[in-house]
């Protein structure tokens, strides 16, 4: 399990390269300024389409949306070929590359076990392309490809529970975090270093655009997400041991989150209380699983 | 036939007001054609939308190289961009700026006029959101489209209260947009480049991104560092356990101001 | 030895490092040989088995930038599902070499359309004969693709069933001669982090001309002609065969009055069909189109030159087009002042089978057309 660090214990040697052309107040954008300050410099960043993020000074590979997994063995793999054993392989791709169209080859090389990094920024939906739903996007939320019309009111499936479902593949380490945690984040990248094979990390990267708030609000929002149990914060290791890394005595009522962010501005008390029994329903579940340190589904 | 370069920033609604012009047009019995950038628009980058008004359809595809009018949405944007590149001699160039035309530093053989189009769209649609307001001041420097034509079109495109505040906003753009008046400064401040629009990877100068600016009070700070662990763009530096802003890769996103524990970021309009 | 062994066995004397590929009739027998190769020690060698075509080619795409020699085979419907990354392994000049055991896209049997269907990937592309040529054709690939001057990916087609499955003697060369021959691969740039160069941190491109790209690409394709006849040379050299000038091979052509032009395993059944022409005394010749990609349209203006009228038998047909290599030969003989007839017969398509007999009468129709001199536009369905 990851160990606890303080402030103090954040690197401070910059690897990102700015400024660069992400929007102004991007969650996904300091999530890989976190995330590259904590890799270190040795390390290939492996990239496909997503919204751009923040450049980092890693040598860069990139490849076809669906084959995200794909290239991250091919890379290992290659490395091991010529003996260059000590280079780690990061691919920092974002919900669409990870929840949907990239899923089928992350599972195949979480099924092998690559030793490999796979770091999700979630911003929800596929915000490069100007904010259409995804298999990341919350029941309920506004997106271009889930309006908000007379018939239908934003989307209507719930978000897929990534974690747990790789979790499911038995690998050796996949955590959540925020980028309002960034002392959370950066220790579970610690903690990953340590480990040899499949390792994942997804992160919660508010985007102001997309989700339709004020840009300064953005770690505001990560922060309230996880206050009221709709991001919580845990780490799984070998499919199985688990832990909640953040446990307050009671969570924010769900509207605190909900209610800043325009894309959930239609939503009717229904909608907000079935929201809500989703999360007390899913905390209660990791609460217990913190307290077996097992995962339960 | 006339040509209309526009520039301004993701959020601005530099495409739509191309939009709204060409709409307007169309209603005036001329043809039109509004051509956005071509590429990924980015929140708060810089970036450019085309348009061209002809008495008969207009055929060309290619992009407006020599406009016979540039509008600026951002105040700012003068400053990091020859906004008048390739403006036609005797051209318009409508600006968003609380400076008097004759101030204007932009040199050439071209007519200014301005418009402080930010605080007009602060008091009537509370956001700094410049594209409707910019549009009453085309009518008035340049005589069309009509004023009827523009709200119809607004309307249609902002239906309910939204399009309403949005034609306050055209209203008083066309009252408080100065006369047109001949470029008086003589040197040229930006050196003529080509105009660099949004995108991916890295950029030099984000500085005309902001419309508000942080400013810290190192009196009051306690070095906690929250400033500098959530900038997205390292846009502060921590030396001496002190932040330090590095302004040109701030684009004033106000994080930082939000994240102070002890409030000493001020957040204050950018004034040109 | 089957196709599909000789192919196996020409990764493993080329010692490539990472290879990937999922099964698919008719390739999957070579990842089966691969896999024992690997399991067996006899191949040192990454072999990853992945969960479908496109993430196979990913993983050479990969592991070829870093700097490992890499190899990955399919066909037919995983030829297409593949078609994405090919793009981005050719753009970003890396020297994969691949094996396309054809299955055509309309059923199981063998036409060329799976490879042909990547036309506009920015790939090399040859076809070849038979066995032997399918062995010695992976080997000179690594050479012709990992050249400083090329560095682009290659593949190379052969005919499912009809070769991959089918056994014949094959010479197999020396692993030292083989060593001699074939020098270790090295990635140019280097992306590891101790070796890149720090203006290509960050992944950083030039946006100033969009088109550039596209006209270097094609120009690295076209430019690569000098190289594959060079390394076709040097092979021949080394291990005592080679296969024309590398890009066409001909057969018995001297004081012929028409040219057949054949291409894969039909090549073969050509062979025997003009040595019956020959013996009834029908000047008929034969060229064997091995290079596709870059096409050899020298070649096709000197044959031109010569022969009154040129057959083309295409295993292949866009559809509304015509015969990729009937169009291609029409285009190359344009410039010529004098043009024989070019006449256009596709066969073997679905894995319709073509008999020497079906070659006879080509021949006897080219040689016609020939003597009469008529341009025929009109297609031949054998």
């Amino acid at each position: 399990m990851s160990e606890r660090i303080n402030r103090l214990q954040i690197p401070m040697e910059e690897l990102t390269i700015t400024p660069g052309s992400a929007c102004q107040g991007c969650g996904a954008a300091l999530a890989a300024r976190l995330v590259f300050k904590a890799i270190g410099p040795n390390a290939i960043r492996h990239r496909i389409p997503c919204c751009p993020d923040s450049t980092t000074a890693h040598p860069s590979a990139n490849s076809v949306f669906e084959s995200g997994g794909a290239m991250l063995t091919g890379t290992w793999r290659g490395l091991k070929a010529i003996g260059r054993t000590d280079v780690q392989v990061v691919g920092f791709f974002g919900d669409g590359g990870t929840y949907d169209i990239g899923f089928q080859s992350l599972s195949a090389a979480a099924e092998r076990n690559e030793n490999i990094w796979v770091i999700t920024k979630d911003n929800e939906a596929y915000m490069n392309t100007g904010n259409q739903r995804s298999g990341a996007t919350p029941i309920f939320a506004r997106t271009s490809t889930t309006p908000v019309g007379s018939v239908i009111k934003g989307k209507q499936m719930r978000k897929k529970k990534i974690a747990k479902i790789f979790a499911a593949h038995g690998i050796p380490y996949i955590a959540t975090t925020s980028v309002g945690y960034p002392e959370d984040l950066i220790a579970k990248i610690n903690y990953g270093k340590t480990v040899e094979g499949f390792k994942m990390l997804i992160i919660q990267s508010p985007c102001p655009v997309g989700w339709r708030y004020d840009g300064s609000k953005t770690i505001a929002m990560a922060r309230l997400g996880v206050q009221t149990g709709i991001w919580p914060l845990f780490e799984i290791i070998d499919g199985e041991k688990f832990k909640l890394n953040y446990k307050p005595r009671e969570l924010k009522p769900v509207t605190e989150y909900l209610k800043p962010q325009a894309r959930f501005r239609h939503l009717t008390d229904e909608n907000i209380s079935l929201i809500q029994e989703d999360t007390a329903k899913e905390w209660e579940t990791l609460l217990k699983s913190d307290e077996l340190g097992r995962v339960l589904l | 036939m006339i040509g209309i370069r526009i520039h301004g920033r993701g959020g601005q609604g530099a495409v739509t007001a191309s939009r709204l012009l060409a709409d307007a047009s169309f209603r005036d019995g001329k043809f039109s054609q509004a051509i956005p950038m071509y590429g990924t628009e980015r929140r708060g980058a810089p970036l450019v939308a085309y348009v061209r008004i002809d008495d008969v359809r207009v055929r060309e595809r290619e992009l407006v190289h020599e406009p016979d009018v540039v509008i600026v949405l951002d105040p700012l944007l003068s400053k990091e961009q020859s906004v008048a590149s390739g403006l036609k001699k005797g051209g318009l160039l409508i600006l968003n700026s609380k400076l008097p035309p004759e101030k204007v530093e932009i040199a050439g053989d071209i007519k200014i006029a301005t418009v402080d189009a930010t605080k007009i769209a602060l008091e009537t649609l509370k956001r700094p959101i410049t594209n409707t307001a910019i549009l009453g001041a085309f009518s008035k420097s340049v005589g069309y489209p009509t004023m009827e034509s523009i709200e119809k079109s607004i309307r249609k495109q902002f239906p309910g209260r939204v399009g309403e505040m949005n034609i306050a906003a055209i209203h008083r753009s066309y009252e408080e947009v100065t006369p047109v008046v001949q470029a008086t400064h003589t040197e040229p401040v930006v050196e003529e480049s080509d105009i660099a629009v949004g995108g991916y990877g890295v950029l030099k100068d984000v500085s005309s991104w902001r419309v508000f600016t942080p400013i810290i009070d190192l009196d009051k700070c306690t070095g906690c560092r929250s400033c500098w662990l959530f900038c997205p763009e390292t846009a502060i530096q921590w030396k001496d356990d002190r932040p330090e802003i590095e302004y040109h890769k701030c684009k004033g996103c106000g994080i930082c101001v939000e994240e102070c524990p002890v409030k000493c970021i001020a957040f204050e309009r950018v004034v040109v | 030895m089957v196709g599909n062994k000789a192919t196996a066995t020409a990764v493993k004397l080329a010692r490539v490092q990472v290879a990937s590929a999922f099964p698919v009739t008719p390739q999957t027998t070579i990842t089966e040989y691969l896999s024992d190769m690997v399991a067996n020690g006899e191949l040192d060698a990454e072999f990853v088995n992945v969960e479908g075509e496109l993430s196979s080619h990913v993983v050479v795409q990969a592991a070829s930038r870093v700097g490992a020699r890499t190899f990955v085979c399919t066909s037919g419907p995983g030829q297409l599902y593949m078609h994405h990354p090919m793009h981005q392994t050719s753009d970003n000049r890396l020297p994969v070499v691949m094996a396309t055991v054809h299955r055509g896209n309309k059923g199981m049997m063998p036409d060329h359309t799976d490879l042909m269907s990547q036309l506009w990937t920015g790939w090399m592309q040859f076809y070849v004969e038979h066995n032997q040529e399918a062995l010695d054709t992976c080997l000179m690939s690594y050479k012709i693709a990992e050249d400083e001057r090329v560095r682009l990916p290659i593949a190379f087609g052969y005919d499912g069933y009809v070769l991959s499955y089918t056994a014949e003697p094959v010479e197999i060369p020396d692993q030292k001669d083989v060593d001699d021959w074939l020098p270790p691969y090295k990635a140019m740039p280097s992306i590891l982090p101790d070796e890149v160069l720090p203006e290509n941190l960050g992944g950083r491109w030039d946006r100033s001309d969009p088109q550039k790209r596209w006209q270097e690409h094609h120009e690295a394709i076209v430019n690569a002609k000098d190289v594959i006849v060079e390394v076709n040379e040097s092979y021949g050299k080394k291990f005592g065969r080679s296969y024309g000038n590398g890009l066409t091979e001909e057969y018995r052509t001297e004081g012929a009055e028409a040219v057949l032009v054949a291409m894969g395993s039909l090549t073969g059944t050509a062979r025997a069909a003009i040595d019956r022409l020959r013996d009834d005394g029908l000047n008929v010749g034969l060229v064997k189109l091995r290079c596709f990609l870059p096409f050899p349209k020298e070649d096709f203006q000197e044959i031109g030159k010569k022969v009154g009228a040129i057959g083309m038998i295409d295993r292949n047909v866009c559809l509304g087009h015509g015969g990729a290599a009937y169009t291609q030969i029409r285009n190359a003989i344009y410039d010529l002042e004098e043009r024989p007839s070019v006449l256009e017969f596709i066969a073997g398509m679905g894995g319709k089978e073509v008999r020497v007999d079906d070659i006879y009468k080509i021949g006897k129709k080219t040689l016609k057309a020939a003597k009469s001199g008529g341009v025929s536009t009109s297609t031949e369905w054998v």
